[in-house]
């Protein structure tokens, strides 16, 4: 892999943190420290790994992505600018417009967004009836998605592993954004998630361990997908919450914490931020 | 094909059969239970999914097939639908509004001896209060066969209500086609108006026959288009009538009855509604027609209650004709 591509994605991943916590600061609002987790993850998605044409959203042989984490929008509508899905003046518009066409939680009226998503546990089975069609039509394309860690604890997600397996969705790949913390606490001080990796090996899935921080095993680790024919995969990405702002990373209470105005300004020369406008 | 007395189950199986002859975009999608479509997933397996005893996955996966051109249906016992699966409803289908049709069966008292948490009577209740979802109560085998065809022509999401496996008494000799929207007029009289929908359209049309012994003329009109009302048909019948009835085999909670007192409460002078359904109760276990005799449901159930507030409507009128003369000598 030339390093020119894994400094690009760095740099969009970087452009997505930006972006976040500027939309967020502006809306004062927003799932900040989720959508920051997430950043290299979908940088390296985006830059490297999907097939997809940000002219023609819905071009049929297109990698689809679903976030089921749905609020970690603030990443996806970075992203989804940066690579020409809509003019990134529209980030303005996030949380800060009447009916805005960028919600707290992503809605298929934005191009680019294969599902409204926001109530959690959704993701994987919707992935699956796009996996699966893909399937009854011949067609090669891979469904990702990005599920939470707490998200986990919804039942449907596992109803769904039992069902993927069974029916070998080998289309499709999951990415556990695995940051330990949930909305209330540290995961494991509400529910027992481990041992992870082997639950999903023991559902009948093809399973992975990453560093969701590390651009190179990021690619090495998505461009392999699927890793056994007939299997669907799981990659568990280790992640920080709030990754990239020290205020918030690794903070329970940052889940869906922003900056203030103040604080922006204050670390807007350090991390390269842009201009906070009213318009 | 049919004997006149199969089952709204059958009907859906045999219009499902001929659609897919036709359409290659059917998908259906089971919920362990793959005989409710009959030859369907021998005869086109790779678009037949079982995902096991699991509704919501079950319509999550629906919705992912609909965005991708696909339109799935999707079947389970209707409680199983319209509460355990309803987020998935809401967000997944009806949010998106996503061509999926959603066909709830055993609704109403057809699920006999299975006890309250298969009895549906609250479904359409369920439903109704989420946008974007057309429902259809059939009232038999003719009218669940033409449904189901103007369902597929129909491009959005769609509850189709129908009962159990049991054989269901006709109502309609043939039904050329069937209009979403659209009340049918079975019978006409100028005393009462009786709206009914599912398996409570039979009844009430024995009913309407015990009526007529005791004078009073009935009109009957199978609403089974819950979900857009027939509003015109509706409203043209308040002008004539000064009784309208619902009658549905569900909670008058939400459900038919509820629909049509939203419009005319909003709509109407001078109409008086009377709801017959299930007040508020949850089903229990019997056969459907123990079930019916209880729920006072049945034809004579249905016909008595009728009656008896027609007379009392009556009273009101001559009470107070009897205060406007009072008030009239009183000089006030």
């Amino acid at each position: 892999m030339a390093n020119i591509d894994i400094d690009e994605i760095k740099k969009t991943a970087e452009q997505i943190r930006k972006d976040c916590i500027w939309m967020s600061t502006r809306a004062d609002f927003g799932h900040l420290a989720p959508a920051l987790s997430i950043a290299d993850i979908l940088a390296t998605l985006y830059k490297k790994i999907m097939v997809y044409d940000p002219k023609n959203p819905h071009w049929p042989l297109r990698d689809r992505f679903i976030l089921s984490k749905g609020h970690g929008c603030l990443a996806l509508y970075s992203i989804l600018s940066q690579v020409g899905y809509f003019d990134r003046n529209l980030l303005r518009d996030f949380a800060n417009k009447y009916d805005t066409m960028l919600p707290g939680h992503p809605e298929i009226k934005l191009p680019g967004i294969e599902a409204n998503t926001g109530s959690l546990g959704h993701g994987i089975p919707l992935a699956i009836g796009m996996a699966l069609a893909a399937k009854i039509d011949n067609k090669n394309y891979r469904v990702f998605v990005i599920t939470g860690d707490g998200e986990l604890e919804e039942g449907t997600n596992w109803e769904a592993a039992i069902i993927a397996a069974k029916h070998k969705i080998d289309n499709l790949i999951v990415i556990i954004d695995r940051n330990k913390l949930q909305l209330g606490d540290l995961t494991e001080n509400i529910s027992q998630l481990e041992p992870l990796e082997e639950k999903w090996k023991a559902f009948g899935w093809a399973t992975k361990v990453i560093n969701g921080h590390d651009i190179n095993d990021l690619i090495f680790s998505l461009s392999a997908t699927p890793y056994e024919r007939g299997k669907p995969t799981i990659i568990i990405a280790n992640t920080i919450k709030g990754k990239g702002l020290p205020v918030a990373e690794n903070k329970i209470e940052w889940h869906h914490k922003v900056l203030t105005k103040g604080q922006y300004n204050a670390l807007k020369d350090d991390l390269g931020l842009e201009e906070l406008s009213n318009d | 094909m049919t004997d006149n007395r199969s089952s709204t189950r059958e009907a859906f199986i045999d219009a499902l059969l001929e659609i897919s002859k036709k359409n290659e975009k059917i998908v259906t999608i089971a919920a362990d239970s793959q005989s409710r479509y009959g030859e369907f997933p021998n005869l086109y397996k790779n678009r037949s999914l079982n995902v096991g005893i699991a509704e919501q996955s079950m319509i999550g996966i629906a919705a992912g097939l609909a965005l991708s051109g696909k339109i799935p249906v999707v079947t389970a016992y209707a409680n199983f639908l319209a509460f355990r699966a309803a987020e998935q409803i809401r967000v997944d289908i009806a949010g998106q509004n996503l061509n999926v049709k959603i066909v709830g069966t055993d609704a109403g008292f057809s699920s006999e001896w299975l006890g309250y948490t298969h009895v549906a009577l609250e479904d359409v209740a369920a439903i109704r209060s989420i946008p974007n979802i057309v429902i259809i109560d059939p009232a038999d085998y003719e009218e669940t066969f033409a449904a189901t065809k103007a369902m597929f022509d129909y491009n959005g999401p769609v509850y189709l209500r129908l009962r159990g496996k049991g054989k269901e008494p006709q109502v309609y000799e043939k039904m050329e086609s069937y209009k979403v929207g659209k009340g049918n007029i079975l019978r006409e009289g100028n005393n009462v108006a009786i709206i009914c929908s599912g398996g409570a359209v039979h009844d009430s049309l024995s009913a309407a026959n015990i009526l007529k012994s005791e004078n009073i003329e009935a009109t009957v009109i199978d609403m089974a288009s819950i979900r857009p009302l027939d509003k015109k048909l509706i409203l043209d019948l308040a002008l004539k009538v000064n009784l309208i009835v619902t009658v549905e085999d569900h909670n008058v909670i939400g459900g038919l009855g509820s629909a049509v007192a939203e419009l005319i409460s909003e709509n109407c002078n001078n109409v008086k509604l009377l709801r017959l359904g299930v007040k508020d109760r949850f089903g229990t276990a019997g056969t459907e027609e123990l079930l019916k005799k209880n729920f006072m449901l049945d034809d004579v159930g249905i016909a008595y209650n009728i009656s008896e507030f027609f007379k009392k409507i009556n009273d009101w009128r001559i009470n107070s004709h009897e205060n406007n003369n009072r008030v009239r000598r009183a000089g006030i």
